[in-house]
């Protein structure tokens, strides 16, 4: 006895109830904060948001990676140890309790019930009321005793409640024990493979530094295909994979999409992102003062440099559809595949980097050729994109004789400039290119010249790359993981809604009815409680009486009276 | 005996006994034959829209079930009497019949749909659900005023039509939302899905549920004073689901692909029933703190007469509670069951998931304190109230501040 002493106040303070809601408040508020911070950004980020002080106290505290901290893991250890010992402490008083039935009551502590009615009948005797007392109450589980002369009837319904506390706290214990198993001994991490190659390595965070683990098997990516719906979302992304072990194929092509991954030895392997592997894309740089071109071919990812004019291409991203709204604003939308696309970076001498998306088709709306688009974004970043007609449809080599023959005629007429010098020019440049026989889009052709008046002469590079071809490959973005803890938990989370049932929709009630034989008849006392649901229970009580007293109503005087 | 009882005592006979028994049996059928059309059906979830593409097969699942299901109901009802007054089908019964009367309206509504000409992905104005929705929104508007009226005229009609109107407005809701199930496929059978798929839906959801948690407890203890701290709250969800709509989020949108699932079916409006519950047990607490206030301010016996008892109010708060607990504990781990399915992991501390938690603790919390401390009353139903503003943070301002796994209902 002596030896528990010193920590029995410890014991007594872990398992109380004001330590268990300190702790859930706790829990939660600590929760909340890794939502409201970001959690594993680049800490560069978080520099510049917060400023080197703050900065550094969140980062001492784990701030940016809130969830995997000592701390926080301390917290649910905490709790683990609250659950424990407040099983430890009450599981054994609770199947005590439910073991127990005492038959026989005092006086005393019927008058504490809530619900409670004392009544005489005359004309029976204690033992054969009981009896047809006891038929009545067939749905209850029943015990009887005889004590002073008195009969004593004891009722019980849902007498498994407390169970529902054993399982909901066991149950919580079971999950997080499930969880820690799996944070301890699973992995979670990404593997990006390009269509036609293999990999086998994940990267992963930990904490806020990227790290890697090898597979004991290769993925290979044997094709990946995306389905769009009409409105540019994307519909389906489906990876056929193989799965190799050295060099041998135990799963051949086998498809998974988004919410169906594919389960291998323990590890499964769920459809994640996905991107561009490495496109083979062809550009054509076009001369914006003759429209003389040639052709150059690189990657995606690769940069290509030339040695002349010492400009260079970095190919970010090729996309083979480009889904666009061409509604004006307030309009019905109208959604239009402008095809495809290849974005880039383009730097060079005394030029500013800028990013470019170049279209491969001509742009067309409502059936005219508006000539080729590009796409400019003075910051880099893909939200500032912002739409740089051309003028000219480039691949076409009358497009740009015309625009050359308006220039030498506009410069053959010395610098005049009004509505009726251009409109000369341009007839003369017509003539040259075409002669007498004009084709039917002329029309089209001279608004497509005088955009790409405005606009080619502006241009501050010395070529225009736009696309020609291209081969495409995709990446597939897979997540692989592994967690030993998942049965656990799903085990531990039937027991906690099957104990959460038990608490709340099978109340423990108890009723009792005591017999007194009094001068020609019986006193009769029932008194019931409930743990849960009051307010039905005052009404069920109500009818129980009803039917007590219908069940001891003298039959025979009741026969006569009808 | 006049006529009024007569009819009240054949409507509530006919949930007790056999025939609710059996009826009960043939809905569980029904279910089952769904439900293993699903799985095992020769379309399987490939198609959900059973109703749309009327399948002979569908039906005869459906069809087999229901049958199968009355005859062993019917079976063991006369077998043994004593099991058809098992409370679960007492009980459920009449929330089955309200589904199917729910799926016939449905099909009612379906004859009034305009042509396919008059309407394209690209323009859904047309369609008739977003008429229904509207309906139900005034509907339900309604009922909100009258049973603050209710509260200062109780003998009048007013409390009877306020009650009517919420059923109008659940019936509209439900019917509607069932209806556009139907018309996405009309759209186009690429793009038809179950309607829990964004915010404006689920909200829609949300108002149905909390209502018919409400009207359950009005029904079963008498408590229509409530109805006008509730249904208050739901109409200002209904001034959001205009706002919503007005701001192009009514449209009928495809399906990602994180969402094809048929996850999406049970997870997201079990979640609703947890929030639904959590709404009802806030009205019960604000109705609480009011009845408080009168009583300190020794308000009008007549006003205070139509108030349940304080005792009473803490109880219906706590009942609401323990409908929502246990489903909102249910829907999470329903989430976690497809998140292990979708996103390699049945928890990954996404800002929606810890949310959850965080309502999880505090109405376990509330549970603590209530049944093991003992704490009743007034500082209760403020804990309603306050975790129900947890639960709206839950499940809008996570939506509008934080960015996460989640974002499908992002504004």
């Amino acid at each position: 006895m002596n030896t528990q002493h010193w920590f029995k106040p410890y014991f007594d303070r872990l398992s109380s109830m004001s330590l268990a809601i300190a702790l859930l408040t706790v829990l939660a508020m600590a929760s909340a904060i890794g939502t409201v911070l970001k959690q594993n950004q680049e800490l560069t980020d978080y520099l510049t948001q917060f400023g080197p002080l703050w900065y550094n106290v969140f980062i001492s505290l784990g701030l940016f990676d809130m969830y995997h901290t000592p701390w926080f893991f301390g917290l649910l250890t905490f709790l683990m140890v609250s659950l424990c010992i407040c099983l430890w402490r009450n599981v054994p008083t609770f199947l005590k309790e439910m073991r127990s039935r005492k038959v026989v009551i005092t006086d005393k502590s019927l008058k504490g019930f809530h619900h409670l009615k004392h009544w005489k009948i005359k004309g029976i005797q204690a033992d054969e009321a009981s009896a047809r007392v006891g038929k009545t109450l067939s749905e209850w589980e029943q015990k009887t005793g005889e004590e002073d002369g008195r009969i004593y009837i004891r009722g019980d319904k849902g007498r498994y409640h407390k169970w529902g506390y054993i399982l909901v706290h066991g149950a919580i214990l079971i999950i997080l024990v499930g969880g820690w198993v799996g944070a301890q001994f699973g992995f979670r991490g990404t593997m990006t493979v390009v269509e036609n190659s293999t990999d086998n390595t994940i990267r992963f965070l930990k904490g806020t530094r990227s790290d890697q683990l090898k597979m004991p098997f290769d993925v290979r990516c044997d094709n990946f295909f995306i389905d769009f719906y009409p409105t540019g979302m994307p519909k389906e992304f489906r990876s056929t994979l193989s799965i190799l072990e050295n060099g041998k194929v135990m799963v051949d092509h086998k498809d998974i999409i988004v919410n169906e991954p594919l389960f291998y030895k323990g590890v499964r392997i769920y459809q994640a992102s996905f991107g561009d592997g490495g496109s083979e894309v062809s550009l054509r740089l076009y001369d914006p003062t003759s429209g003389k071109s040639r052709v150059i071919k690189t990657e995606v990812y690769k940069t290509w440099k030339d040695p002349d004019t010492g400009i260079s291409l970095e190919i970010t991203n090729f996309r083979p559809f480009n889904i666009e709204n061409m509604a004006e604003a307030g309009e019905a939308k109208k959604f239009k595949d402008l095809g495809p696309a290849v974005e880039y970076i383009v730097r060079g001498p005394n030029l500013k980097a800028v990013k470019i998306k170049s279209f491969m088709n001509s742009f067309e709306l409502d059936g005219q050729n508006r000539g080729q688009m590009i796409m400019v974004s003075m910051t880099g970043d893909d939200r500032d994109f912002q739409p740089f007609p051309l003028g000219l449809d480039v691949s076409k080599p009358t497009d740009w004789k015309l625009y050359t023959s308006f220039i030498e005629a506009l410069n053959r007429r010395g610098g005049a400039t009004d509505r009726d010098a251009n409109f000369a020019a341009f007839k003369e440049a017509m003539t040259s290119v075409y002669g007498e026989n004009r084709p039917e889009d002329f029309q089209q052709m001279g608004m497509r010249v005088l955009q790409a008046m405005s606009s080619l002469p502006n241009l501050p590079w010395p070529y225009i790359p736009v696309l020609e071809d291209y081969k495409q490959v995709y990446y597939t973005g897979l997540e692989l993981t592994q967690d030993p803890g998942m049965n656990t938990v799903w085990v531990g989370s039937a027991l906690l809604v099957i104990g959460l049932c038990i608490m709340f929709y099978v109340p423990h009630r108890k009723l009792w009815v005591v017999f007194k034989p009094v001068d020609q008849g019986v006193e009769i006392t029932l008194g019931a409680m409930t743990n849960r649901n009051k307010l039905g229970f005052e009404s069920e009580f109500n009818a129980l009486l009803t039917r007590l007293d219908d069940s001891l109503a003298p039959q025979t005087n009741n026969r006569s009276a009808a | 005996m006049t006529a009024i009882t007569a009819s009240r005592f054949t409507l509530s006979g006919i949930n007790r006994g056999l025939p609710g028994f059996a009826r009960f049996w043939a809905y569980l059928g029904a279910i089952i034959g769904v439900s293993a059309y699903a799985m095992f059906g020769p379309d399987g979830y490939g198609e959900d829209g059973i109703f749309y593409f009327l399948t002979a097969s569908a039906f005869s699942w459906i069809g087999i079930g229901a049958v199968a299901g009355l005859a062993s109901g019917t079976a063991l009802g006369m077998a043994k009497p004593s099991v058809t007054e098992s409370k679960w089908s007492v009980n459920l019964v009449p929330f089955l019949d309200g589904a199917l009367l729910m799926l016939l309206l449905t099909t009612v509504e379906t004859f009034f749909e305009p042509s396919a000409a008059n309407f394209n992905y690209l323009d859904q104005s047309n369609l008739l659900s977003g008429s229904i929705i509207m309906t139900m929104n005034v509907t339900l508007l309604a009922s909100a005023l009258l049973y603050i009226t209710h509260l200062f005229a109780p003998a009048s009609i007013v409390g009877r039509l306020a009650t009517a109107s919420a059923w109008v407005g659940i019936y509209a809701g439900g019917s509607a939302l069932l209806l556009r199930w139907y018309e996405s496929y009309m759209l186009d059978p690429a793009i038809g899905h179950a309607p829990v798929s964004n915010l404006y839906e689920v909200f829609i959801l949300l108002f149905c549920i909390t209502t018919i948690v409400y009207l359950t407890l009005e029904r079963r203890y008498g408590a229509r004073a409530m109805g006008a701290f509730v249904m208050p709250l739901v109409s200002a969800g209904v001034f959001f689901g205009i706002w919503l709509s007005a701001h192009g989020h009514a449209e009928i949108k495809p399906l990602v692909p994180a969402l094809q699932s048929y996850w999406m079916k049970i997870h997201v409006p079990m979640n609703f029933i947890g929030y639904g519950s959590f709404a009802v047990a806030c009205g019960a607490g604000m109705a609480y703190l009011v009845r408080e206030r009168l009583e300190m301010r020794g308000a009008k016996a007549s006003l205070l007469a139509v108030f349940p008892s304080l005792d009473q109010l803490d109880q219906l708060a706590y009942k609401a509670v323990a409908i929502g607990f246990p489903a909102f504990t249910l829907a999470t781990i329903l989430g976690a069951a497809w998140a292990a399915e979708a996103w390699g992991g049945y928890w990954s501390w996404d800002p929606k998931e810890t949310w959850a938690l965080i309502v999880w603790l505090v109405y376990g919390a509330y549970l603590h304190v209530r049944v093991s401390h003992g704490w009743k009353g007034h500082a209760l139903a403020w804990w309603t109230v306050a975790g129900f503003l947890v639960t709206v943070f839950c499940f809008i301002g996570v939506n509008m501040y934080l960015s996460g796994l989640h974002s499908y209902g992002r504004l």
